[in-house]
């Protein structure tokens, strides 16, 4: 059996892999906040992941294809239009808005750590009969 | 690398960075009052230091590291005491360009930042922990 041909496994892990990925971005633009001339960076929509086809990679339409990229294909970083306010020395990131964001993608990735997890345990109710 | 343990070597090297303008806070702090020995000698030259991304190329993150430690090229002070040893002709000395109030704005600045990034380490932790919780 496998776990990722259900929709709903599938769906979790790659919004926990969006959600990690979106993190790190995060982690770079907080480790960036004082260089100058850096500008604050966010990720493509999850919605664009899962809707696949989106992301930078070629897209396969033959089975002699070779898909380019690999799972993180979907996921692209670009500049984060969004940014509240530019300092003097051109740096675009302002600690509170990623500091907001990092608790926020936390929490998501919480609730689907714990939604894989219920996952399961619906698949163990079902086999075994009890929990 | 995995995303999540990336965010680990990110946030450590944010830390670094912050941890060495702190360093150089201080020395200028230190050096405050330092001046020359010699009759018109220049006294310390307040230190700067300035970040710059670097994109690691094994893993492709962006980290952060000192790009250049440079010297403060603004004018130094001058104090009327005739009798210290670093007084020129006219009884003049040259005293640091150093200012207090912002090497002390600049100190918090740089503790702010460091605890930013902590706290992207410990929620980067936290993530981790959340995935490796389903194999239990």
């Amino acid at each position: 059996m496998k776990l990722n041909s259900m929709s709903f496994f599938q769906l979790a892990s790659q919004r926990m892999h969006w959600l990690g990925a979106h993190q790190k971005v995060v982690a770079e633009n907080i480790a960036n906040a004082d260089t100058p001339g850096f500008k604050a960076r966010s990720v493509s929509s999850f919605a664009a992941l899962v809707d696949g086809n989106s992301g930078g990679g070629v897209k396969t339409t033959h089975v002699a294809h070779i898909s380019g990229g690999g799972e993180s294909a979907g996921i692209r970083v670009t500049a984060d239009t969004a940014a509240w306010e530019n300092s003097i020395d051109g740096n675009s990131v302002v600690l509170e808005q990623q500091t907001l964001k990092a608790s926020e993608i936390s929490e998501n990735y919480q609730m689907a750590a714990q939604l894989y997890g219920k996952g399961h345990q619906l698949l163990t109710l079902a086999v075994v009969g009890q929990r | 690398m995995d995303p999540l343990r990336s965010i680990g070597a990110v946030a450590s090297s944010g830390m670094q960075a912050q941890g060495e303008r702190l360093k150089v806070v201080a020395e200028n702090v230190a050096n405050a009052g330092s001046t020359g020995t010699s009759p018109g000698a220049d006294p310390y030259q307040r230190k700067t230091l300035a970040f710059e991304e670097m994109v690691d190329r094994d893993t492709g993150v962006s980290m952060v590291r000192i790009a250049a430690l440079g010297r403060d090229q603004a004018p130094f002070g001058r104090d009327y005491d005739p009798a210290h040893p670093a007084a020129d002709a006219e009884g003049f000395v040259k005293t640091a360009n150093v200012n207090p109030l912002l090497e002390m704005s600049n100190m918090r600045e740089a503790a702010r930042s460091y605890e930013a990034n902590l706290n992207m380490f410990e929620t980067g932790r936290r993530m981790r922990g959340q995935m490796l919780d389903l194999l239990r």
